[in-house]
């Protein structure tokens, strides 16, 4: 029997006087994928962003850990300036290696490092700048560095945009094969389509729980598909 | 250190090292330099990733109400370390906390304590005029290797080492921090312990250097080495080292300019890194020009 991993319970978000997150419930029951969905301004961002501990919330965020709660996280924008010469290899090695990058990456770490970007399919790319990878090449970089160690709980935000559709792809078996391996996934995505391809369970977000159940039933709801226009479409 | 100086001008002497060497100020600068270049220059290229360019300016500010508060309260006059560590620590430490808990742009509050601490420290120097000629504390403001003493020299040595191990020990958790603090968080750094904790290494570093650069110039060495390393470096290994040995070739050079024309060494400093940063920039717009194709239209 699954037993949630992640549960929200009346989590409550606001700011400048604006309520983002209203009374939000839900649970998260490990080695699933569990998608948000929902207009913009919904509060998706926020909600993962509350998981994270990066934001303060009125409410309780429960974990059950079963193992070392290591949270892997792929954020939604990650804004590079365009003239920093810190390379995809350097970037990596950060959290891999307890030497400081600036005085060079360890051969070991290199090894990881470039498996790692075997793994989404970015070969070759280690002495390449941050700032000059395209949307969908960062999005991977990140994706490499959320996967290793293999988190308890993998959080992505929006992780398929910029992808090309092989990408697209190679993301999805990633996150099965992550799923199959035990792990959890939580994610906010805009493409329904994917949505019905890999989500075990989703929750319609519109700064409450419009609704929250498995996929295919979850998305034909009536509420739903006035609210996601393409969400009763297959 | 009296050996020191006496071996060196005997190698002065025979010609071994230039003739400026026999004099012991200048022996003291040299040093000074060869230490202020990897504190100065490491930092450097961590202050401009972290966008604390301005941070730093009003920082050298505050230092100069700092040496006001510090003679004011009875401190010597070539070593106010007492009111310049004190009273910059505390607006480190104010501009920091009011940062995280503000919802203004981080340099609209780093301009109102810039603002603050300069006008303090203006009213602070004319209350020190009727003690003090104030050109006696010109030296601070602009840097004079005269007043470098060996006891600064071990005092730059001393912090030279302790930030030194402190960066390495947090520097792949600043820099990560400084690339996207979310991503530090969720990797086990502390955010908020990282801003502090470079905020005041920054500080204190920026302090112990105010004798040879100067209050009102010392911002400049803390970003324009890493400006200038940017236009060049390729990694984050060559991005350092390009910060190191701009900010040694400025102070190793601007030394050298201010024994031979008599100009303060924190001006002479301050133009040869600023020199320094237009040709990085020239060669780095040459080599992308080398490295760009060409347009072609056939008719």
């Amino acid at each position: 029997m699954t037993q949630p991993l992640i549960e929200f319970v009346d989590v409550t978000i606001a700011r400048h006087r604006e309520q983002l997150l209203s009374r939000v419930s839900l649970s998260v029951t490990e080695r699933t994928i569990h998608v948000i969905v929902g207009p913009n301004g919904a509060g998706k961002t926020t909600l993962l962003t509350a998981a994270l501990g990066l934001i303060a919330f009125d409410g309780r965020i429960l974990a059950h850990w079963r193992r070392d709660g290591r949270i892997g996280y792929v954020p939604q924008a990650f804004p590079v300036d365009a003239s920093l010469p810190v390379t995809v290899e350097d970037f990596l090695a950060l959290t891999r290696q307890r030497r400081p990058v600036c005085f060079g990456v360890s051969a070991s770490t290199r090894s990881r490092v470039s498996a790692l970007l075997s793994l989404v399919g970015l070969r070759n790319l280690e002495r390449r700048p941050l700032s000059v990878l395209s949307g969908g090449e960062l999005r991977r970089v990140l994706l490499a560095n959320a996967l290793d160690p293999m988190p308890e709980l993998l959080i992505l935000d929006e992780p398929a945009s910029g992808l090309d559709e092989g990408g697209v792809a190679q993301l999805e078996d990633l996150l099965r094969t992550v799923r199959d391996g035990g792990s959890t996934v939580l994610m906010v995505s805009h493409d329904l389509n994917q949505v019905r391809r890999i989500a075990d369970r989703v929750t319609v977000l519109d700064r409450a729980v419009v609704s929250d159940g498995p996929a295919i039933e979850t998305l034909a709801l009536d509420a739903v598909t006035a609210l996601l226009p393409s969400g009763g479409r297959r | 250190m009296t050996p020191l100086y006496q071996w060196a001008a005997s190698l002065a002497e025979r010609g071994i090292l230039p003739s400026d060497f026999q004099y012991p100020f200048l022996i003291r600068g040299f040093l000074c330099v060869l230490v202020l270049a990897p504190i100065l220059g490491g930092l450097s290229h961590l202050v401009v990733t972290r966008r604390m360019a301005f941070f730093s300016a009003a920082l050298g500010q505050a230092a100069l109400t700092g040496v006001a508060i510090g003679l004011l309260l009875g401190e010597p006059l070539n070593a106010p370390y007492g009111g310049m560590f004190g009273f910059c620590l505390l607006t480190t430490l104010g501009m920091v906390y009011v940062k995280r808990h503000a919802t203004l742009p981080p340099d609209t509050l780093i301009g109102v304590f810039h603002a603050l601490t300069l006008g303090l420290g203006l009213c602070l120097l004319v209350a020190l005029t009727r003690q003090f000629n104030v050109h006696q504390v010109e030296s601070v403001l602009f840097g004079s290797l005269l007043t470098v003493t060996d006891a600064d020299l071990l005092l730059l040595v001393a912090v030279g080492v302790i930030v030194a191990i402190l960066l390495v020990r947090e520097y792949n958790k600043l820099l990560l921090d400084s690339l996207n603090p979310p991503l530090a968080t969720v990797s086990g750094a502390d955010s908020a312990f990282l801003e502090y904790f470079f905020a005041v290494i920054l500080t204190v570093s920026i302090v112990v250097s105010l004798k040879v650069i100067g209050a009102l110039l010392v911002e400049a060495l803390v970003v324009v080495p890493a400006a200038a390393a940017r236009n060049v470096a390729g990694s984050t290994r060559s991005y350092l080292a390009w910060s190191i040995l701009v900010a040694f070739l400025a102070g190793a050079g601007g030394l050298a300019v201010s024994t031979k024309l008599l100009v303060p060494t924190g001006g002479a400093v301050v133009l040869a890194v600023s020199g320094i940063f237009f040709i990085t920039l020239a060669a780095g717009v040459y080599a992308r020009r080398r490295r760009a194709g060409a347009y072609e239209i056939k008719n």
